[in-house]
């Protein structure tokens, strides 16, 4: 029986995770260089209860449209994803993925980036926006 | 305990238990834990381990625990509690999955036939969203789907013959899973983000071998899961799309022994 009661401590030690070759440093979005133009940027605005600072920046480079975050920091949050969006509400968006220690997040090709005012600070898991930047052309 | 059966199960050529067709530990190991041993005891208690292979490079160590309680000829009910660990190119994540609660009801027997019903729930312990390093990770490594499922069984035993048919019906679901194929690096898995889970409907048919000297039992069986509509997720655009050829028919064999001893 004291066996029997070993068991479920030794599911517990065995609760883990383990970096693999997928998970491993591989925030590897190159921020943007002194050739990239910038051509949208806005301060980001909490929502009630959250607090944040920095602003998003919205770079061209290589043909190719970056999210920047600049002097970033928010509350935590369990599940923060980083929303390009047409309003300032995660109605009509496209999403950049994890909100994570990167700074820089590559926007889909085939997005026309004039259709998007936004940058969302969101959390999926509880359906609750954190922060909110409206862009302003540079 | 004044009878306590320990029994390790150890599944030889299991079923990808992620694949089409069979969610998780549920719908697949419906009505085992009222009749793995083939002995009737009032307590019966046991682990089980099940290793798997799943989509792309990823191995899985699949357990439960599980109690069952016999309370007359006629009901009984088991309780269970699983635990998995999945390992890939993303890593290695482990947590407990789901917990069951299943009751049974045994019709008397006649002329070496005998029916019973089942009815149950499952009840997730993650939100099917565990994270690697802020990785979001797809459902192979997850240990829940996050589902609060109903389950419906029936069982018909003839001999040394075991028929189970059975329903997995999700009734509240809780996944938020985040996985994006677009983000991950790697296009092994389709993406999962806020995946919505279908039922699944479940025959089982099993035959039941005795060693000579009684104390192994072999019960290889064939296992047909029909999937009964397609899943589906929310896109990087906020839309649901359905997860094309998720819907459909699972064929499995499986070979289950049990070394039987006593304490």
């Amino acid at each position: 029986m004291k066996k029997l009661l070993l068991l479920p401590i030794l599911f517990l030690l065995c609760s883990c995770e383990e970096q693999g070759e997928l998970t491993k440093d591989r925030f590897n979005v190159t921020p943007a260089t002194q050739d990239a133009s910038l051509k949208y940027h806005g301060i980001f605005v909490p929502t009630s209860g959250i607090s944040v600072t920095g602003e998003a920046r919205i770079y061209l480079e290589n043909n190719q449209y970056k999210v920047q975050l600049e002097g970033f920091s928010i509350s935590e949050g369990p599940d923060l994803k980083v929303y390009l969006s047409k309003a300032a509400t995660p109605s009509d968006f496209v999403s950049l993925g994890n909100l994570t220690s990167a700074t820089v997040y590559t926007i889909p090709q085939g997005i026309n980036i004039l259709d998007y005012s936004y940058v969302l600070i969101h959390c999926q898991e509880y359906n609750h926006l954190f922060a909110v930047s409206k862009l302003i052309q540079n | 305990m004044r009878k306590l059966l320990y029994i390790m199960l150890i599944v030889l050529a299991t079923t990808n238990s992620y694949a089409q067709g069979c969610s998780d530990a549920g719908i697949c190991s419906i009505g085992n834990n009222f009749s793995a041993s083939g002995k009737v005891l009032k307590n019966n208690v046991e682990f089980s381990v099940i290793f798997g292979k799943g989509e792309g490079d990823v191995s899985y160590f699949s357990n439960y625990i599980s109690y069952t309680r016999k309370i007359n000829d006629k009901i009984s009910w088991s309780s269970k509690v699983t635990f998995s660990s999945a390992s890939g190119s993303f890593g290695k994540r482990s947590a407990f999955g789901d917990a069951f609660l299943i009751g049974k009801y045994t019709f008397a027997a006649k002329d070496n036939k005998q029916w019973s019903i089942l009815l149950g729930s499952k009840i997730p312990f993650t939100t099917s969203n565990l994270k690697i390093n802020g990785f979001s990770l797809p459902l192979d490594y997850q240990s829940s789907l996050g589902t609060f499922d109903l389950l419906l069984a029936t069982n018909f035993k003839y001999k040394k013959w075991d028929f189970n048919s059975a329903i997995q019906i999700p009734v509240f679901n809780n996944n938020k899973n985040s996985y994006f194929e677009e983000f991950s690096g790697t296009d092994d898995f389709l993406s999962t983000n806020l995946f919505e889970r279908k039922s699944d409907a479940l025959f089982r048919a099993t035959y039941s071998i005795n060693t000579k000297n009684q104390k192994f039992t072999f019960k290889p069986n064939v296992l047909f899961i029909y999937h009964l509509s397609e899943d589906s997720f929310e896109n990087i655009y906020g839309k649901r799309e359905n997860i094309i050829g998720s819907e459909g028919l699972t064929i499995n064999g499986n070979l289950i022994s049990t070394p039987v001893g006593c304490n």
